[in-house]
């Protein structure tokens, strides 16, 4: 038993943390929100150079296939801003989605360039009954001559305004499971994607309108193959997302901690009392459960061990817990807390997108369940 | 990170040593829950001797050092030793001794060499079973406040007088361990001292209290207590620990202990019955555990169980690592405690009123969910109340403080 980090993800910690410090500290966050996209070209330019575009990537596309762990690392730095951009969706949920599904062509076709961050994904599964599950899946194509017609839409597609490629699951047949990949050029005809307004980040809608995609694209080259693929590529993504929820959180407990100290009412720091604590309390104890529930399911992942029901206990934990965070923050820091300016409220609004984004904790619990046989 | 202990083929031959050990040695019948006081009794002393005879072995303190009669073993030889007995629904060691088990180590950290070879071997080999006086009627959140239990120097002893509460529980002790106030007009936190004393002097009485938990000698969360009296017991000056007007000093050690600062390995035993039950009981013809609303609240449980036991096994690592800790310890005894209160609710809605009885034909199976609705209330004090271990995890946080405060000394 170890549960501390290598010496090689220690140096990566340190690495990430200097570079958000750096390249993207409270001010450049703030004034990324209101951009219709989530990516800042300058800051994916300079993390593709130092390899993070493809942390998940095998080598032999172009990445440097580092374990789920180690990029949990990375993404924990990442969460502690929290970073926009289509870091998670492109390098993470699309590489795998395209790992799990594509032939060996297609990957190396598409995911050299994803490494090097000239290509980015975004995978376009929920629709607008937000199910996450493949009966969800009602966008159908019509397929003749060797083409594949898109029309309809999907929506809470996260960084879709970003994307140059979209991974997009549709209705191939009449089983539940029947649901099919495609690659779709996310500048083609007729592909339109717009960033929802208000208080979500970058979730968008995406609308088809008569998009003519070759049956080429279709990832894996079979069709009703395709959820097979994205439950597999989400099993392994989700705890990347969840440890960027957890940076997210030991953010906001740094920020909480250090309000407490430094706030002065009624002649002391807030902190001293004990209803303010009870707060930060609150916080930590959300954060290390976040933190170790993730940190167990990276490790059975890593290790080869069985970890589904480890997977969705992580996510649905780890929803939770920002969500709570956040709140808990707010009522340390009051006023302070929702100026734009002081950078709580983009973690706020982050928590409340990711609370749902790839299953909501109901959800998760329910799969939890089913994954323990119970 | 590695969240497992792996094991080499000699620690699996030990384990192969340990199993057949225990096989041959575990009184058959030792899961029962006791049917009478005479059975509570008569279980106790088959733990008892199974105590000693893994005493013997070293393996009732596995890690604790061998020349004081301790294992000397390492960790991993614990973690095996902990997982076999757990295999019984047993603990190390088997009966309730958590004042050998904090007393001891305080013994180790604070004690004169003589001290240590006078107190500690009678204990790692099980001789003698020990417990802790800590609160009193008027000291409970409060501990540094104990003014009511006096010890005053007469020549080459002390003479204790007073009276503690909450303690121990069925079936008596050999040895008691407890903080007096040797200095009344002293400061706070300079006027206790630390005993380590005879529990059949002359002058102690031991009287039952009466209280809503159950649970007799299991494990560590006995619900049964009784109140201490004290009229001039003498006790020797060696028993002092630490130096007199030091005891605050040396109850760092086992409160951090008692504060879930130690963690622990090993699985909920409430959780693997819940799901059994839920899965053989059945409402309007269906199981329990086939009910949407049922998985819910189980799935709400489990996930309580499990962050517990993730914060149980960090403590663990951070303990037997000698890493740096702070606010973990108090952080596992605050989750533990309020996720036990909580459950309560959430079995009692999802079981309905058959959680509330120990009826052989209407209840659960050895009234196990009865237990948990009273022990789960009865288990939210001991060891430190909920709030004070928010207190502890603030201070150690440095929330409004810019000093954080240390955790206490284990080592």
């Amino acid at each position: 038993m170890d549960l501390a980090l290598t010496e090689s993800q220690e140096m990566l910690k340190t690495t990430a943390r200097a570079f958000m410090e750096r390249e993207a500290p409270t001010e450049v966050i703030v004034g990324l929100q209101q951009a219709e996209s989530s990516l800042a070209p300058e800051l994916w330019r300079k993390a593709s150079q130092l390899g993070w575009l493809g942390i998940l990537i095998p080598a032999e596309y172009g990445g440097s296939g580092e374990t789920s762990s180690d990029a949990a690392v990375l993404y924990e730095e990442l969460g502690r801003g929290p970073l926009p951009g289509p870091f998670f969706s492109s390098g993470v949920l699309g590489a795998l989605t395209v790992m799990e599904g594509a032939t060996e062509a297609q990957r190396r076709q598409i995911l050299p360039a994803v490494a090097r961050g000239e290509r980015i994904l975004a995978v376009a599964v929920t629709e607008p009954d937000r199910s996450w599950g493949p009966a969800g899946i009602t966008l159908a194509p019509q397929r003749n001559n060797g083409t594949y017609t898109l029309n309809g839409t999907k929506l809470f597609v996260s960084d879709a305004t970003s994307a140059t490629d979209l991974v997009v699951a549709v209705r191939t047949g009449d089983g539940p499971g029947d649901v099919s990949l495609l690659h779709v050029d996310a500048r083609a005809r007729g592909v339109a994607a717009r960033r929802l307004p208000g208080f979500v980040s970058w979730q968008c809608e995406v609308t088809f309108d008569g998009v003519e995609v070759p049956v080429a694209a279709l990832l894996g080259g079979r069709e009703q193959q395709g959820w097979t693929a994205f439950a597999r590529a989400l099993e392994r993504g989700l705890p990347l997302l969840c440890a960027y929820i957890v940076g997210g959180c030991q953010a906001v407990f740094e920020k909480s901690v250090a309000h407490s100290q430094n706030r002065i009412q009624f002649g002391v720091p807030v902190g001293r009392f004990q209803r303010v604590q009870d707060h930060i309390v609150r916080l930590v104890n959300h954060l290390d459960g976040a933190r170790w529930a993730t940190w167990e399911a990276l490790w059975k992942l890593d290790t080869g061990r069985p970890a589904a029901a480890s997977v969705h206990l992580a996510k649905a934990v780890a929803s939770e817990a920002y969500l709570e965070a956040c709140n808990a923050a707010h009522e340390v820091h009051a006023g302070m807390g929702v100026l734009v300016e002081y950078g709580l409220a983009a973690h706020t609004q982050m928590s409340r997108t990711l609370f749902h984004y790839l299953g909501d904790p109901r959800w998760h619990k329910r799969r939890m369940a089913d994954a323990l046989e119970w | 990170m590695d969240f497992e202990v792996t094991y080499t083929e000699a620690q699996q031959g030990f384990r192969r040593e340990v199993r057949a050990w225990l096989d041959a040695s575990v009184p058959p019948d030792v899961k029962r829950i006791p049917a009478s006081p005479e059975d509570n009794l008569r279980r106790y002393r088959q733990l008892r001797d199974l105590g000693r005879k893994l005493g013997a072995k070293g393996w009732l303190y596995p890690t604790a050092p061998a020349k004081y009669g301790g294992g000397g073993l390492d960790v991993d030889h614990a973690i095996i030793l902990e997982e076999e007995v757990d295999r019984y629904d047993l603990s190390l060691p088997p009966y309730y001794d958590s004042g050998g088990r904090l007393g001891a180590a305080s013994i180790l950290v604070w004690g004169t060499e003589a001290q240590r070879e006078a107190f500690l071997p009678p204990i790692y080999t099980g001789r003698v079973r020990t417990w802790q006086l800590l609160t009193e009627p008027g000291a409970g959140s409060d501990l540094a406040g104990v003014r009511m239990t006096t010890a005053v120097r007469d020549g080459d002893e002390y003479v204790i007088n007073g009276q503690k509460i909450f303690v121990g529980s069925d079936n008596g002790a050999d040895r008691i361990w407890m903080i007096a106030c040797t200095d009344p007009n002293g400061a706070r936190h300079e006027n206790l001292s630390w005993f380590m004393i005879d529990a059949n002097l002359p002058g102690v009485t031991v009287q039952p209290m009466e209280l809503m938990g159950t649970g007799g000698e299991g494990g560590t969360d006995s619900g049964v207590k009784n109140t201490v009296f004290f009229d001039d017991v003498r006790v020797p000056a060696f028993a002092l620990v630490g130096g007199e007007n030091k005891g605050w000093t040396v109850a760092s050690t086992h409160l951090e202990l008692e504060h879930g600062g130690g963690g622990r390995i090993g699985k909920n035993r409430v959780w693997d019955r819940l799901l059994r039950y839920c899965q053989e009981t059945k409402r309007d013809g269906v199981p329990l555990s086939q009910q949407a609303d049922v998985r819910d609240s189980l799935a709400d449980i489990y996930i309580k169980a499990e962050i517990t036991r993730l914060f149980g096994l960090r403590n663990f690592w951070l303990t037997y690592a000698r890493r740096k800790r702070s606010y973990e310890g108090p952080q596992l005894s605050y989750f533990r405690k309020t996720a036990g209160l909580w459950m309560t609710g959430a079995i009692l809605d999802m079981v309905g009123p058959a959680a509330l009885t120990t009826d052989t034909v209407w209840g659960s199976p050895d009234g196990f969910l009865e237990l948990q609705q009273r022990n789960g209330i009865v288990s939210v004090h001991p060891g430190g109340t909920t709030d004070i271990q928010r207190v502890q995890m603030a201070r150690r946080i440095g929330i409004g403080r810019t000093t954080r405060e240390a955790a206490g000394t284990v080592h």
